[in-house]
């Protein structure tokens, strides 16, 4: 196999499969992506996948989710059906006192352009017949909705492949090393060299980064999803802790927890998980939970994107960030921008990796 | 053996469709689930794995003890939620998303 | 829930190993998924080959004994109680469809048997197509005769058992199909079935139910039209709990595939899960019961219920035996099994 290129892409999940799409798009450059497994191995094959704008705070954050977002329909259109649906989000909530929060975090969305409701239980149960009566009221943005993930990662590698973008599979990175007009990469199949390098590693960024002496602060953090049995259609939103894919099952969730690497799931969790559905969809207590799965996603330490060049080091970028199933392909967009256009459509000086400094 | 056999009874994935997810690279059964769906349903993957083991074995120069089997999960037969869920509404790790929000100086940040 | 001990699974293996603890004083608790004790017993009208502390038996006269013999003896039962996951602290938790709980034991002997697999054709998903361990249970547990023309298909040795269950409800026997290389007989045992070796189904057609089957020979192509299809394509070790329960497994093709590793006590890679029966190989009868004897033995030890010396000696003899009484292919692979315990090829499963 060839080991120059133009581009290397390290990691394919969401985030780096993304990127080296929307790079492949508008270059004729030879781009090669690395995973250390197969692309949907590490976080993007273990999410709930809801594209998701609404209750992200701050508002300039929130932004970043809606530009994101207002990108999918189109990427539907360019890479293959990725079962993108804009169901609208539903967060519920049972203490009158939320609904001052509620209001507030409304408020804020305002000034950016972002319309949120807050509903009364009269309007959540006119929405969500199933939903507990005992609601007190919800958020509600006809913005949010969700995607199959494993189509989404599948056509965008697909498209990729189609664009000449070549992937490196079970091939971990061990080194970094930069070089005179560009880097080596170092792995367990092979050297190769590149001008270009991008990290998107996910959960392993931290890893990642001091193989080049870039500090990558990425944590880890757990989340735990019930699967229910396939049942016929009830759900009309992605409702923040559940959701109903296209096959009729329920994919129920909304755990954190620090547990670094260790993707296991526990019953402790699932039954607190139980208990939230049920709280929520009464009716679904009868259903059948036929798996859990546990993620490890990826945290940086202040919650936001690190997305950008690096600086001092020439043609080296990162893309880490939580959210990546929302983000991506804004991320792949930018990124892309940065490289050919050397400017983004919208200022991304905030989301850099300096801020750490 | 005719590619449109049948390996995946629970989501009726052919042995078409799995090739082709190691034609693009997957080399696990996990890998092939993801894209495929199979052994994603009610047996969740007993009858299947060893079938799919298989299929890579042979497409591949992988020995069958380097084709892990595929990740087992909880819960480890069905259960319904009504017998998962405890009476307690007390919760430590899942949260709801309002939770989440801080108000500073009454304001969203 | 408490209890010394938890055994998971309360077959051959389980029932045996719930005994040997059970009269040493410590206090045992079983579990299994049926209302019923006994395990795949029940299904075997078959007279066993059994180890030499045994008179020969029945299967089902087995099943009975062994439960039997528990009465008297410290051993709680969880009949119709699965096991369906861990908690985070390592306890197991078991559900009756009601509720989950958590069960916690100072040791746990995992007598979960094995499953059997499947050989695919085109069409085997047709209605009259099963497993042959769902035929005999079929047969055994539910009296309901299966078909009434089968055809067995498949690699092993349980054929001649199921003839003589199948024939005792007047299930006509079409043929026997064998995958494997050897060309020999052209009949099955002295019950005149006719017999394939060498060959394999090609293809099945019906409508909406099997209707016949066309079956590559040797000697050309035959087209058969029997209404069931048994497929024995043997059995594999059953993994999900040792898998839970971060047990490191390693491949042995003779044993049945992946398998959790295991030393000379039959102790996992930890320390306080052992395991017995097909989930330590696919194996006879006589080494489901042996294997029941030694997991006891070296969990005994441990919980200083029989000294060492005694166990020891308590071992090597059930060793012995065993070598004699499974086939030397399994036991052989048995051995350079232990001999890797400490070499797993799978472990830490959970770390991502």
């Amino acid at each position: 196999m060839n080991t120059q290129f133009d581009t290397i892409v390290i990691g394919g999940g969401v985030v780096g499969s993304g990127i080296a799409y929307h790079l492949s798009e508008r270059s004729q450059e030879s781009i090669l992506v690395i995973d250390r497994k197969y692309p949907l191995a590490g976080t993007s094959g273990s999410t709930q996948a809801w594209v998701w704008v609404h209750n992200k705070t701050p508002s300039w954050y929130a932004e970043l989710n809606y530009y994101s977002a207002e990108l999918y329909p189109y990427l539907s259109k360019k890479i293959g059906d990725v079962e993108y649906k804009r169901t609208g989000g539903l967060s519920p909530f049972f203490h009158e006192k939320d609904r001052v929060k509620a209001m507030k975090l409304a408020e804020a969305y305002k000034e950016i352009g972002i319309d949120i409701k807050v509903l009364s239980k009269e309007e959540v149960l006119e929405k969500e017949p199933f939903m507990n009566p005992d609601v007190e009221g919800a958020t509600y943005s006809s913005i949010d909705g969700n995607v199959n993930p494993f189509r989404l990662i599948d056509m965008y590698m697909r498209a990729a492949k189609r664009k000449g973008v070549q992937y490196s599979t079970y091939n971990p990175v061990h080194d970094l090393q930069k070089i005179n007009g560009g880097f080596i990469v170092a792995t367990t199949k092979d050297t190769y060299r590149c001008k270009r390098l991008i990290l998107a590693g996910g959960t392993w960024s931290r890893e990642l980064g001091k193989m080049i002496d870039v500090h990558i602060p990425m944590n880890q953090v757990r989340g735990q999803i019930l699967v229910s049995e396939p049942l016929k259609p009830f759900l009309n939103h992605t409702v923040s802790g559940l959701r109903q894919a296209n096959n009729g099952e329920v994919l129920m969730g909304y755990s954190m927890e620090n547990k670094g690497f260790n993707r296991s799931t526990t019953l402790n969790v699932m039954q607190e998980t139980a208990n939230m559905a049920i709280r929520y969809v009464p009716a679904i207590k009868k259903a059948k939970i036929v798996r859990a799965f546990s993620g490890i996603r990826a945290m940086p330490e202040d919650g936001f994107p690190i997305i950008g060049a690096v600086p001092n080091i020439e043609n080296l970028y990162v893309a880490a960030t939580h959210s990546g199933v929302t983000l991506s392909p804004l991320i792949g967009t930018l990124i892309t921008e940065l490289i050919i256009d050397k400017e983004t459509s919208i200022p991304i000086e905030r989301y850099g990796i300096s801020r750490f400094a | 053996m005719d590619k449109s056999v049948i390996v995946c009874r629970c989501e009726e994935i052919s042995y078409e469709e799995i090739e082709e997810v190691i034609t693009q690279g997957g080399r696990t059964f996990d890998d092939i689930k993801r894209i495929t769906r199979c052994g994603m349903g009610a047996c969740q993957s007993k009858i299947c794995s060893k079938l799919v083991a298989e299929v890579i074995h042979k497409q591949t120069e992988l020995s069958m003890e380097q084709i892990y089997p595929p990740r087992f999960r909880m819960p480890i037969s069905p259960v319904s939620l009504e017998a998962l869920a405890t009476d307690s509404q007390q919760f430590s790790t899942v949260k709801s998303v309002l939770d989440e929000i801080e108000l500073t100086d009454g304001k969203v940040k | 829930m408490k209890a010394d001990v938890l055994i998971i699974g309360a077959g051959p293996a389980g029932l045996t190993a719930a005994y040997e603890v059970a009269k040493t004083g410590l206090c045992v608790l079983i579990i299994d998924e049926h209302q019923q004790a006994g395990g795949q017993l029940w299904q075997q009208s078959q007279i066993l080959a059994l180890p030499d502390i045994f008179p020969n038996m029945r299967g089902f006269e087995l099943a009975q004994f062994l439960v039997e013999r528990l009465e008297g003896l410290a051993v709680e039962w969880l009949l119709g109680h699965r096991v369906i996951g861990v908690y985070e602290d390592g306890q197991i938790g078991v559900t009756n469809d009601k509720d989950v709980f958590p069960v916690f034991a100072e040791k746990i002997i995992i007598a979960t048997g094995a499953a059997e697999n499947a050989i695919p054709f085109p069409k085997w998903t047709l209605p009259g197509v099963m497993t042959i361990g769902a035929a005999q249970s079929v047969v055994n547990r539910d009296r309901v005769k299966p078909g009434s023309s089968a055809v067995i298909y498949g690699d092993n040795s349980f054929a001649s058992d199921v003839c003589e269950l199948l024939l005792s409800v007047e299930v006509n026997i079409v043929a026997i199909v064998k995958q494997n290389k050897q060309l020999g007989n052209s009949t099955f045992g002295d019950m005149n079935i006719p017999l394939y070796e060498n060959s394999s189904i090609i293809e099945a057609r019906g409508n909406g139910k099997l209707e016949e089957i066309d079956i590559q020979t040797p000697h050309g192509m035959i087209t058969l039209k029997p209404d069931i299809v048994l497929i024995d394509g043997g059995q594999s070790p059953i993994l999900d709990i040792v898998y839970q329960l971060d047990c490191a497994l390693r491949y042995q093709a003779e044993l049945g595939g992946w398998l959790p590793v295991y030393n000379h006590q039959l102790q996992t890679s930890k320390d306080h899960v052992y395991v017995t029966g097909n989930a330590t190989g696919v194996s006879n009868h006589s080494a489901l019961i042996l294997t029941g004897m030694l997991a006891a033995a070296s969990v005994c030890e441990a919980l200083q219920s029989l000294p060492p010396e005694e166990t020891e000696v308590v071992r090597n003899s059930l060793y012995s035996k065993l070598e004699n009484e499974e086939e030397s292919d399994t036991f052989s692979a048995r051995k350079e099994h232990i001999k890797q315990f400490s070499t797993p090829q799978l472990k830490d499963q959970f770390i991502s």
